[in-house]
């Protein structure tokens, strides 16, 4: 009978315990260190370069001649590795597991990070007005940047860009000079992470660091501080794990940092810095729209342009980002696959559309709600770019892929998306098409309402050329990939926040914009 | 941005009155809460997107007399919300149902005038309906489980009394539609959102003559842990949620009809975190049944 009750209060404990389950957060992407080596991957030395990029030529950053393995100072250099691996703390070997998942994979989910730290419009003054981000002041308020969905393509492609264009240099060298890792010739040295024969000089992991390093000071300044201890973590990681030597480190980070200044130039000079424009370039939008509808014929008394609808009223977000230089494309390449013009607001397929749109948010169920959420990755969250990094980087760690392979694939996929954010900020801007409510006004919505203009729709086209590259590189998702970018295109219907022509103009676009960046995925020599 | 529920439980549940042997009281509560001004972290400030943010409730709500020293308190609402300005949609549904479970672990009466009572209260706390909590400050709740426990002490002479009463409230997590989130400083890759603990501390002075009670009390709502809501950010669910309110309640026990009683109550949070500046007005009416 006691034993019983003692039970019955047993199982009553758990009762109650379970009604709160406080098992611990699975709070990551399963990043664990893998056990095989990745392929060296010596044919990368003969994959064709991104045309139009910073590196236009392997050889065109030197990097010294190593020296002998059987000479004295590398002899010292091995001692060194020696002495280090006798006192590796726990917190050491931690840093080494952390980084023997892959960095390229390691850097991406950082990124994504930062980008979501300053994924925040600036609030408005008490004269309603709004400050600007400054470059020059990053740590006021508002702070620097306001990652959004253009700047945060931008980011992401020339992190992407950069570590894909350093490991094909650094992958050149390696193979030239052949100089094997400090775990296959020092006696004693153990390898941390799985034996490669992957010659060491220059280190990958010390190129990427730097180049990394130096791009993301650049794009996020104010976490200088955060990134520069994450940068020097990968090095420690490689040198502790008997992967590096001194040297092979030093001589990455020299390669790393001249590449680096080579995007830092490019990213100076590629339009970004005119993307906000003046107050008075956006007073004239909605009249140089008017003008080019008024070309093609259309009757624009009536027709009404965007306007901002937050309280106080916004400026527009990146009126002139459509003006940014692309991956691959050329400025007429934008131009010439620019969608269609929307149906004039006052016609009645316009009056259909909207009626849609109505339909959406008066009867919104739970189940179209989730899928919203879903997908808004709006203020505060990596964004519609960053969500595809996300799921690109679900399917890369499963590959165990190389360094350079998982870079080739962001680059592509991050190319892409900015490509997209240039070709659909061009178009939005262009057409200058108001938003449902703006319409409206009775149409609630289920998610923030986006500060531009409507036509055609910002995920729509990002997850149209996302999944394009995406299909190219792990075909067997194709269905997935297809689901998944009409299920985030059709979301911004359902948020009442788009039209359906916006989302079917900015798939067909998206898809589109991709298209010359997978007709050089498919040339350039790594699927062969 | 904390939804109201627990605003009406908390005067049944702190109190230091007990439902009498198989007597039932239950009715209806309604209220409306408003807020101009928010805290965003601990910056006070409006939102022209927002404009004022509304949330109404109807909450249903039974205190059963299983003894003397022992009631069960339920509370069933259903919430509003909607916000005066901006585009967002307003929401509405059920939200949490609760329970309660009272007992008089001590009582003494040093003086034919004076009366002390202590009280233990065991709390449960589950949403009932499939809102999203992921749309705040519209969200109708926080979509989380709760489970807690609280202390009142009671003091009563002639018609004066005090009150005083402390509990503490673990939360489950909560899932949310989307795989990602940034809080506190940090990117999760996960729809799970671990919800900090929460300590509430309520204080009061009451009269209760000729059936007609008044209470001024003081509420001291605090979030153990949660990140703050970033300049021009969104509020999220685990945000660390704090506000100190006063309350003034008066409630009426007809003359002519003793079961019958109405209960009417303001209270405004003077000092918060994460939480909107908002005053509360409720009313309600309830009827005491005899088994």
């Amino acid at each position: 009978m006691k034993q019983q009750l003692l039970t019955s209060k047993y199982w009553l404990l758990l009762l109650v315990l379970s009604f709160v389950s406080c098992e611990p957060l699975q709070q990551d992407e399963n990043f664990a260190p893998t056990s095989i080596a990745p392929p060296t991957e010596e044919d990368a030395v003969n994959w064709k370069l991104i045309p139009g990029a910073p590196v236009s030529n392997l050889a065109q950053v030197s990097v010294p001649v190593p020296t002998a393995t059987t000479s004295s100072d590398y002899a010292a250099e091995l001692e060194t590795i020696r002495g280090l691996q006798k006192n590796l703390s726990s917190e050491q070997k931690k840093i080494i597991a952390k980084w023997s998942s892959g960095g390229v994979l390691r850097w991406n989910r950082y990124m994504r990070e930062l980008v979501a730290r300053f994924a925040l419009a600036p609030a408005p003054l008490l004269d309603g007005t709004y400050p600007t981000p400054d470059a020059e002041n990053p740590f006021s308020d508002p702070v620097f940047p306001f990652s959004n969905p253009p700047y945060a393509a931008r980011a992401y492609s020339y992190v992407s860009v950069a570590q894909y264009q350093a490991l094909q240099v650094a992958w050149f060298y390696k193979f030239k000079y052949n100089r094997p890792a400090p775990h296959q010739v020092g006696e004693g040295i153990e390898a941390l992470v799985p034996k490669s024969t992957l010659p060491a000089y220059p280190s990958e992991d010390a190129v990427m660091s730097a180049v990394t390093c130096d791009l993301l000071k650049v794009l996020f300044p104010t976490a200088v501080e955060e990134i520069t201890k994450m940068a020097a973590e990968q090095r420690n990681a490689a040198l502790w794990s008997g992967k590096a030597s001194p040297s092979d480190l030093s001589a990455g980070l020299a390669l790393g940092k001249s590449i680096a200044a080579l995007f830092t130039a490019r990213a100076s000079g590629d339009g970004m810095r005119n993307a906000i424009g003046t107050k008075a370039q956006w007073m004239v939008l909605a009249d140089s729209a008017s003008v080019r509808l008024k070309k093609i014929g259309r009757d624009v008394s009536k027709e009404v342009f965007w306007k901002s609808q937050d309280s106080p009223v916004r400026p527009p977000m990146l009126p002139f980002f459509g003006k940014v230089k692309g991956w691959i494309l050329a400025p007429s390449d934008f131009t010439n696959r620019r969608p269609g013009p929307p149906p004039s607001t006052t016609s009645n397929e316009m009056a259909k559309e909207l009626e849609e749109v109505k339909f959406y948010s008066k009867n919104s169920t739970r189940e179209r709600i989730a899928i919203v959420h879903f997908w808004a990755d709006g203020l505060g969250t990596y964004t519609p770019p960053g969500h595809w990094n996300d799921i690109a980087a679900n399917y890369i760690q499963q590959e165990g892929w190389s360094e350079i392979r998982s870079a080739r694939a962001f680059a592509l996929l991050n190319m892409a998306l900015h490509n997209a954010a240039v070709g659909c900020w061009e178009a939005k801007y262009y057409y200058f098409n108001p938003r449902p409510t703006q319409l409206d006004a009775s149409i609630k919505t289920l998610t923030g309402l986006p500060n531009f203009p409507s036509y055609p729709s910002g995920h729509s086209t990002f997850s149209a050329s996302a999944a394009k590259v995406l299909t190219y590189l792990f075909p067997e998702g194709t269905e997935q990939f297809k689901a998944w970018r009409d299920e985030a295109s059709i979301s911004r219907l359902y948020g009442a926040i788009h039209y359906r022509i916006d989302t079917k103009a900015g798939v067909e676009h998206g898809s589109l914009l991709a298209d010359p960046l997978i007709d050089f995925a498919a040339a350039d020599g790594a699927d062969n | 941005m904390v939804s109201l529920g627990f605003v009406a439980w908390s005067q049944t549940a702190n109190d230091g009155l007990m439902m009498s042997n198989k007597n039932l009281c239950t009715g209806f509560i309604l209220s409306q809460d408003q807020w101009t001004n928010y805290w965003e972290g601990t910056r006070l400030r409006e939102n022209g997107n927002i404009g004022t943010l509304k949330t109404q409730s109807l909450a249903w709500m039974g205190n059963y007399g299983v003894s003397g020293k022992f009631n069960i308190i339920a509370m069933l609402p259903y919430v509003r919300t909607e916000a005066s300005a901006g585009t967002l949609k307003p929401m509405q549904g059920m939200q949490d149902a609760s329970l309660s479970f009272k007992y008089q672990v001590f009582s003494i009466k040093p003086d034919s005038l004076t009366t002390v009572k202590i009280f233990a209260v065991a709390f449960g706390s589950t949403p009932i309906s499939d809102y999203t909590p992921d749309y705040l400050p519209l969200s109708i709740g926080l979509g989380s489980r709760q489970i807690g426990a609280r202390l009142s002490v009671f003091a009563k002479r002639k018609s004066w009394y005090v009150v005083s009463s402390a509990g503490h409230y673990f939360r489950g997590q909560v899932q949310l539609d989307r795989q990602s989130y940034y809080t506190n400083g940090e990117l999760f890759l996960t729809n799970r959102v671990a919800m900090p603990q929460v300590f509430d501390w309520v204080s009061g002075i009451g009269r209760i003559k000729n059936g007609l009670e008044t209470k001024l009390s003081f509420t001291h709502y605090r979030t153990l842990g949660g990140g703050d809501i970033r300049r021009q950010d969104m509020p999220f669910v685990s945000n660390r949620m704090n506000m100190s309110r006063i309350e003034f309640l008066t409630m009426y026990y007809l003359p002519k009809a003793r079961r019958l009683a109405l209960r009417a109550s303001i209270a405004r949070t003077i000092s918060g975190r994460n939480v909107g500046e908002s005053t509360t007005v409720l009313g309600g009416i309830l009827y005491t049944f005899k088994f």
